[in-house]
C-alpha cells in the first residue's frame, strides 16, 4: 500500500474509529453513572438491578460485594431506545423532523477526530496546527438540529425549547470563545498538542487563567444544556423542550450527540486548563518527553491519564446537576451578555497587560498570574471548609 | 410588522408542574404571560354534596381527602367544627387536645416539606426534593404508627381521639424533632443563599398586603406579604394560647418571602411540637375522649369554624337541622381555591419559567381546590 | 417576627461560595448512608396499628351490622336470618350469617367498621399487617365471608396481632 495513503488515510480512520468506539462506550456508561450518582447524592439507590443476576453467576462470591448493582443497566438503555415505537406526529414537518436529531450527529462525532487523547503521533487522529478553531467551528453548528427538532414537531413546547436554545446556544458561543483568548496568549497556538505541551513545561493554564477556566465552565455548560442551564429541556416548564415529541431512536440521538458535545467540551476543558495528558510542573513529572520516552505504553498511561481528567469533569456535570436550581430565559441571557462576556474581556486585558508588562521590564508575567490565581483557590477554600457557627443560615429576627 | 403576535398555550391539565390537574390557559407574548386563566375542576368529587348525605362521623374520612397532602388539619377543622355545633369544645379532655395539636403541627411539617419539595423541583433544584421526601417519611412514619396510616389519616373524632397514642410514640417524635432543625439548615444550605434561587424567587409574584386581604388569601401567602394573621392566634384554638410560638411574616411579599416564612414556620413547628411532648405526658392516659354519646346529632342551628391549616383558613360552615344525624348543608372554605385566585394577576408579565414558580408558591392542592 | 437573611458579604458573593455551600452539601450527601430500601427483597415492617387488608371471624360475629353502618360508602354487605335454636334446653332467637360480603375494591380502609364493631376482640378488624393488594381483575377484590376469614390465595402475614390490648400502657406522668 502506497505510504502516503497509509499516512493520511487508513491509521486516522482506524484511530478514529478506536477513539470513536471507546467514547461511544463512555457515552453509554455515562447514563448509568449519571442516574447513579444523582441517585447516591439524593439518599436514594439509583439504578442497582439490571444484570445483578447475570454477574453473580459469572463472577466468584468474593467478588459479589464489589461490583456496583444494575450494571447491565448501561445495556439495557439502548436496548430499550430501538425496541420502543418510533411515534412520529402526523402534523410534523417530516423532513425536517427526521433531519433533527441526525444533525447534531455529524459535528459532535467529528470532532473527535481533532482531539489529542495521548502524546503525538500515536495518539493524535489528525494533527491540525489550528484545531481549536476547528472544533470550535463544529461544535457551534450543533444547534441546528436542536432548532430544527423543536420546530418541526409542531408542538409549542417544543417551538419554545428550540427557540431558547438558539438564542442560548448562540450567545454563549461567543464567552465560550473569548475566554479562550487568554490561553491563547499564553501559549502562543491554536494547536492543542502545543498547549498541552506548554502547560507540562510551566504550570496548567488552570492557575494564570483561573477566570477564564470559570468561563469556560459557565459557557460549557450552558453550550451542553445542562443544569443550571438546562432552559431548553426544563422539564418543569416546557415538558421536555425541544424533544418532547422524539421518542425511540430519533430521541437516543439527540441523547447521544448531547453526551458527545458534553465530552467534546470535557476534552477542551481538559486540555486547555488542565494540562491534558500530561502530570507534570514546569517541565517535571510525566511530560510529553517522559510519556514518549516510555514507548506505547506511556502513551497508554498518557491517554488514561486524559480520559480520567475527561471522566472527572463529566462527574462535575452531574454534580452540577444534583446541586443547583434553573436559571431563568432573561437572566441566562443577562449572564451570557451583561457578566460572561465583559469578565472574559477584562481577562484577556488583564492578562495581555501583564504578559506585556513582563516582557517590558522582566519578569515572567505568567508567574504573577499564576500566583494571583492560586491564592484566590485557596482563599474560597479556606473561606469554605473553615469551621464555623452557620453563618450562611444565620436568621436576624427583628420584632414586627 | 411589528404587531404583537400573541400565542395561546394550554398549560395542563397533564403538566409535570401544575401540582395535580390545574389548567392554565395562558396567553403568551414570546415568553412574557399576557393573561393566564386557571381552568378548574378536574378532580371534583362532590364532597360537599356527599357530607349532606352522611352521618358526622362518616364525614371525616371524606375530609382526608380534599387537602390529600394534609389529613390530619382537615380532619382538625371538621371535627371542631361539630364540637361547635353541639356545645361541647369545652369538654375535650387535655390529652386529647394536645394530641390533635401535635398531629397537626406534625402535619404542617409534612406539608411544608411537600411543598418545599415540588417548589423546588420547579424551579430545577432536583436534590431537596429527595431530601424533603426522606424526613416527610419519618413524619409518616409516625402517623403510620399513631393511626394506622400515612396519608389519609381519618385520625379525630367527634368529642376526642378515636385512640391513645402507642406506647413509644411520644419518643418517636422526640427523636424526630431532635434532627429535625438540622434537617432544615441542610435544605437551606442548597437553596436560601443560592444566588440562582434568589433571582428566580425575589420580586417573582409579588402581592401587597392590600392586595393580598382583597383577594382573600391567607396562610404563609398573607403573612409573606407582612400581614400578622395567624388563626392559631386570632382566633384560637384547642390548646394553642398555651403554647409558645412566633408567627413569621415577611417584607415584600414575593416568592422569596413566601418561601422564607414557609422555612420559618416549619422550625416554629418544630418548637411547638417539642413543648408539646412534656405536656402531653403530664396528662393521663387513656382519657381522650369527651363523654357524649355515640350518636352524633347537634342541635338546630348553623356554625362556621375554621382553622389554620398549613395552606391557610380552612373552614367549615354546616347547618344542621337537629333531626337526622347528617348535615342539611356543609360549605367547606379551602384556601388552596381562594389562594389560587390570585395567579392570573401574580402571573400577568412574568415569563413562563415564572409561572411555575408561582403556582408552587401559592402551594395548591387540587383536591382542595376541586373537593 | 419578621424574617430577613443576612445579606452575603461581598468575599462570599465574589467567590461564589453560595454556590460552593450548597456543592459541598451534595457532596457530603454522597457518602452517607441512602434511605431507601430494595423494595420486594427488603420490606418495611408496618407499624402495629396498619390499617391493611380485612380479616373477619365468624365465631365472634354477632351480626349486629354496626359496622356495615358505620361505613361512609356503604361496601360491607351483609344478609342475616333469624334461627330457633336450642340452647341450654330453652329454645332461642338466634340470628345466623348469611352473607358479610366487602367491596374492597373501592374501600379506603378508614377502618370505622373496626372501630364500630361491638365484640371484643374485634371481629372485623384490618390490623393484619398486609399492604400489597393490587389485583388485575376488579373480580378479584370482591371478598365474601370464606374469603375474608381465610383469605384465599394471598399472603398471609405470619404474626397476626389478636387484638391490640387496651392503653394501659402510661406515657409517663401520672401513674
Amino acid at each position: 500500500m502506497p505510504e502516503p495513503l497509509m499516512r493520511y488515510l487508513i491509521w486516522p480512520l482506524v484511530k478514529f474509529l478506536v477513539a470513536f468506539l471507546i467514547v461511544q462506550v463512555i457515552v453509554a456508561a455515562m447514563n448509568y453513572i449519571e442516574r447513579r450518582l444523582l441517585g447516591l447524592m439524593q439518599a436514594r439507590l439509583g439504578p442497582n438491578r439490571v444484570g445483578n443476576e447475570v454477574f453473580e453467576k459469572i463472577t466468584p462470591r468474593s467478588l459479589h460485594r464489589f461490583i456496583p448493582g444494575g450494571l447491565l443497566q448501561i445495556i439495557a438503555d439502548p436496548i430499550k431506545f430501538i425496541l420502543k415505537e418510533d411515534i412520529v406526529p402526523s402534523s410534523s414537518e417530516k423532513v425536517a423532523y427526521f433531519l433533527g436529531p441526525m444533525l447534531p450527529l455529524i459535528p459532535a462525532f467529528l470532532v473527535f477526530c481533532l482531539i489529542p487523547y495521548g502524546p503525538p503521533p500515536t495518539f493524535v487522529v489528525t494533527h491540525v496546527n489550528v484545531g481549536l478553531l476547528l472544533i470550535l467551528a463544529l461544535t457551534s453548528t450543533g444547534v441546528y438540529g436542536i432548532i430544527l427538532g423543536g420546530w418541526a414537531s409542531n408542538n409549542k413546547y417544543s417551538l419554545m425549547g428550540g427557540l431558547r436554545s438558539a438564542a442560548q446556544m448562540v450567545s454563549y458561543e461567543v464567552p465560550f470563545g473569548l475566554s479562550i483568548v487568554g490561553v491563547l496568549m499564553l501559549c502562543g497556538s491554536f494547536d492543542l498538542v502545543r498547549i498541552i505541551n506548554y502547560q507540562a513545561d510551566h504550570i496548567w493554564n488552570l492557575f494564570p487563567q483561573l477566570i477564564a477556566a470559570f468561563i469556560f465552565l459557565v459557557a460549557m455548560n450552558a453550550e451542553n444544556n445542562r443544569t443550571p442551564f438546562d432552559l431548553p429541556e426544563a422539564e418543569s416548564e416546557l415538558v421536555a423542550g425541544y424533544h418532547t415529541e422524539y421518542s425511540a431512536m430519533k430521541f437516543a440521538f439527540f441523547m447521544l450527540a448531547e453526551y458527545s458535545s458534553m465530552i467534546v467540551n470535557c476534552c477542551l476543558m481538559v486540555s486547555l486548563f488542565f494540562g491534558g495528558w500530561t502530570l507534570a510542573i514546569n517541565g517535571y513529572g510525566l511530560t510529553t518527553g517522559v510519556l514518549r520516552g516510555w514507548g506505547l505504553a506511556g502513551g497508554i498511561l498518557g491517554a488514561v491519564i486524559f480520559i480520567s481528567k475527561v471522566m472527572l469533569f463529566m462527574l462535575m456535570y452531574i454534580w452540577f446537576r444534583a446541586t443547583f436550581p434553573r436559571f431563568r430565559f432573561d437572566q441566562l441571557m443577562d449572564l451570557g451578555w451583561k457578566w460572561m462576556i465583559p469578565l472574559a474581556l477584562a481577562n484577556i486585558a488583564v492578562t495581555a497587560v501583564v504578559v506585556l508588562l513582563g516582557l517590558q521590564f522582566n519578569f515572567q508575567g505568567e508567574v504573577v498570574l499564576s500566583i494571583a490565581g492560586a491564592a484566590i483557590i485557596a482563599f474560597t477554600l479556606f473561606l469554605l471548609l473553615r469551621p464555623r457557627a452557620k453563618v450562611i443560615h444565620a436568621r436576624r429576627v427583628s420584632e414586627a | 410588522m411589528f404587531d404583537v403576535h400573541e400565542m395561546e398555550v394550554n398549560f395542563g391539565p397533564q403538566h409535570p408542574s401544575t401540582h395535580g390537574v390545574l389548567r392554565v390557559i395562558l396567553k403568551i407574548d414570546g415568553e412574557r404571560i399576557v393573561d393566564a386563566k386557571p381552568i378548574i375542576g378536574y378532580l371534583h368529587r362532590g364532597t360537599e354534596k356527599l357530607f349532606e348525605n352522611m352521618s358526622y362521623p362518616m364525614c371525616i374520612p371524606h375530609t382526608d381527602r380534599m387537602d390529600y397532602v394534609a389529613s390530619a388539619t382537615n380532619n382538625l377543622g371538621f371535627v371542631e367544627t361539630v364540637e361547635k355545633l353541639m356545645g361541647i369544645t369545652k369538654q375535650i379532655p387535655k390529652r386529647a387536645q394536645l394530641m390533635r395539636v401535635m398531629l397537626s403541627e406534625l402535619q404542617r411539617l409534612s406539608s411544608h416539606l411537600l411543598w418545599l419539595a415540588t417548589h423546588a423541583i420547579d424551579i430545577g433544584a432536583m436534590t431537596p426534593f429527595f431530601y424533603c421526601f426522606r424526613e416527610r417519611e419519618q413524619i409518616l412514619d409516625l402517623f403510620e404508627e399513631y393511626c394506622g396510616a400515612r396519608l389519609t389519616l381519618n385520625c379525630m373524632r367527634i368529642g376526642g381521639m378515636p385512640e391513645d397514642l402507642p406506647p413509644g410514640w411520644l419518643d418517636d417524635v422526640e427523636a424526630f424533632v431532635d434532627k429535625f432543625d438540622a434537617a432544615i439548615d441542610e435544605y437551606e444550605s442548597l437553596l436560601t443563599n443560592n444566588r440562582i434561587w434568589k433571582k428566580r424567587t425575589v420580586g417573582i409574584g409579588v402581592i401587597s398586603p392590600e392586595e393580598a386581604i382583597d383577594w382573600g388569601i391567607t396562610g404563609p401567602p398573607l403573612r409573606g406579604s407582612g400581614v400578622e394573621w395567624d388563626l392559631r392566634r386570632a382566633q384560637p384554638y384547642e390548646c394553642y394560647p398555651e403554647l409558645q410560638f412566633e408567627i413569621p411574616i415577611g417584607k415584600n411579599g414575593d416568592t422569596y418571602d413566601r418561601y422564607l416564612v414557609r422555612m420559618e414556620e416549619m422550625r416554629q413547628s418544630n418548637w411547638i411540637l417539642k413543648q408539646c411532648i412534656p405536656l402531653v405526658k403530664a396528662t393521663p392516659a387513656g382519657d381522650i375522649k369527651a363523654k357524649i354519646s355515640r350518636v352524633v346529632r347537634p342541635p338546630e342551628g348553623e356554625v362556621y369554624h375554621s382553622i389554620e391549616s398549613p395552606k391557610g383558613e380552612l373552614g367549615y360552615y354546616i347547618i344542621a337541622d337537629g333531626k337526622t344525624q347528617n348535615a342539611y348543608r356543609c360549605h367547606v372554605r379551602p384556601p388552596s381555591f381562594v389562594n389560587l385566585q390570585a395567579l392570573p394577576a401574580m402571573a400577568k408579565g412574568h415569563l413562563v419559567s415564572d409561572l411555575v414558580a408561582l403556582i408552587g408558591t401559592i402551594d395548591i392542592v387540587l383536591g382542595e381546590v376541586d373537593r | 417576627m419578621h424574617v430577613e437573611y443576612q445579606k452575603p458579604r461581598w468575599s462570599d458573593k465574589f467567590l461564589l461560595l453560595d454556590m460552593l455551600e450548597g456543592l459541598k452539601t451534595t457532596l457530603r450527601e454522597l457518602f452517607k448512608p441512602k434511605v431507601t430500601i430494595r423494595y420486594p427483597e427488603e420490606r418495611m415492617e408496618p407499624a402495629n396499628r396498619f390499617r391493611g387488608m380485612f380479616k373477619f371471624s365468624f365465631d365472634r360475629c354477632i351480626a349486629c351490622k354496626l359496622c356495615a353502618l358505620a361505613c361512609p360508602i356503604d361496601i360491607i354487605y351483609i344478609d342475616v336470618h333469624d334461627e330457633q335454636r336450642e340452647i341450654d334446653g330453652k329454645m332461642k332467637k338466634l340470628k345466623v350469617l348469611d352473607r358479610y360480603d366487602i367491596d374492597v375494591k373501592r374501600c379506603m380502609f378508614c377502618a370505622l367498621c373496626e372501630e364500630a364493631c361491638p365484640t371484643k376482640p374485634k371481629s372485623i378488624w384490618l390490623t393484619t399487617k398486609t399492604y400489597e393488594l393490587a389485583s388485575y381483575d376488579r373480580k378479584d377484590l370482591y371478598f365474601n365471608m370464606q374469603q375474608l376469614e381465610y383469605w384465599e390465595g394471598r399472603p398471609e402475614y405470619a404474626g397476626l396481632p389478636a387484638d391490640e390490648p387496651e392503653p394501659k400502657q402510661i406515657e409517663g406522668g401520672m401513674p
